[in-house]
């Protein structure tokens, strides 16, 4: 892979020796704040994960939360270009509409976030980046530098998964920071089902 | 499917008095369960569970460390008779001795970092196939949110997932926290 003498050398053996892993210095703190970036669409599983955010690391028993950085981000669909045919309309009138009803729809879900915080009164920072999912959580972790960053589930089955990808299981995968999956609890069925 | 037990062969303080008063958890109380095993890469995560999670809300944490023990089994293929033959008693009890010792080693390696910490902790072990031992006990204890390494013992320089914390992340009934070890050591 990496040809000899590379200042940034492989290190084959343990990835960290055991002395600084139990006295936790590879625990990274900006002015002692915990900055913890929230991932937020729509969805009722996002709410989910808003609320339960804030009311544990957010209570009264955490003194408020001081020790925390909220940050929200919400990824808005880029409009790609367009293709329409018919009278009396052209591409770019569309596209200029449909790019309205985009930011009017992510202004209006970032404002849904931001009440959830008031309510709570928390003061989060909340974000509206533009494209896929998966690379705006990748380029809001980098920027805030965060510690953790927060998912809600939709709780697919693998074949839903296999169809439509899942952005908390590539955000497992692929985050450089820990993940946190919150998951609505499922009502209770008669045996637990295992799918695999 | 072969039954797997998961049961939760001790629950409680292990180590000393000074747990049993962190046990005066009341019901609101946030519960935080960390599973450990033999790599590393789970104790980091307990360690940084600790510094982030538990950092503001000392009073109200309880903290409990599960390690799931391997699976002894109960019938070994002989090559030689061609069919199954249950291991002589003798050397089942010697498998399960190491692997009893091995876990005690793990859980009290977890509990210095917890006491390095000045954090009291419940300790549980529990016995079967990881994945779905962890899963049943997180429920049974009520935890509020499980926490698990990236990686365990199949460490693989990449950016890879545990099939472990890949399992726990799907199909947890709580939150799930996946602890990434941290940026100077993979790639």
């Amino acid at each position: 892979m990496s040809a000899s003498g590379s200042s940034r050398g492989e290190h084959i053996v343990a990835e960290f020796d055991t002395e600084n892993v139990e006295k936790g210095l590879f625990h990274q703190a900006k002015e002692g704040k915990i900055t913890m970036v929230l991932a937020f669409d729509d969805s009722e599983h996002s709410f989910y994960a808003l609320e339960w955010t804030l009311n544990h690391f957010y209570s009264p028993a955490t003194g408020g939360g001081m020790g925390f950085q909220l940050v929200i981000v919400h990824a808005k669909r880029a409009m790609a270009a367009a293709n329409v045919s018919g009278p009396g309309t052209s591409a770019e009138e569309v596209l200029q509409d449909a790019e309205m009803d985009q930011r009017k729809l992510a202004a209006r879900t970032v404002e849904k976030a931001r009440a959830v915080c008031s309510a709570h009164s928390v003061e989060a920072v909340v974000e509206i980046m533009e494209g896929d999912a998966k690379h705006v959580l990748m380029e809001a972790v980098a920027k805030h530098h965060a510690d953790i960053l927060i998912l809600g589930s939709h709780g697919y089955n693998s074949v839903q998964r296999a169809f439509m990808g899942s952005v908390s299981d590539h955000m497992a995968h692929h985050a450089q920071c820990s993940v946190m999956i919150v998951k609505r609890p499922k009502p209770q069925k008669g045996t637990k089902k295992q799918t695999h | 499917m072969e039954e797997v037990t998961a049961t939760v062969v001790m629950e409680g303080a292990v180590v000393g008095p000074e747990v049993a008063e962190a046990t005066t958890a009341e019901k609101k109380g946030f519960k935080v369960v960390v599973a450990v095993d033999d790599s590393e890469n789970s104790h980091y995560a307990l360690s940084w569970a600790i510094d982030n999670i538990l950092a503001n809300r000392r009073e109200d944490c309880q903290l409990v460390v599960l390690h799931v023990q391997h699976f002894v089994e109960t019938t070994f293929m002989y090559p030689v008779a061609g069919h199954a033959v249950y291991a002589p008693t003798l050397s089942m009890d010697a498998v399960r001795k190491a692997h009893e010792e091995n876990s005690k080693r793990v859980i009290s390696r977890a509990v210095d970092i917890c006491k390095s910490k000045h954090v009291d902790a419940l300790t549980a072990v529990a016995e079967g196939d990881p994945k779905d031992a962890i899963c049943e006990a997180a429920e049974k204890l009520h935890a509020d949110l499980l926490v698990v390494g990236s990686r365990g013992l199949g460490m693989i320089k990449r950016a890879f997932l545990g099939s472990v914390s890949d399992y726990l992340a799907h199909h947890a009934k709580c939150p799930v926290l996946i602890v990434k070890p941290p940026k100077g050591s993979h790639k």
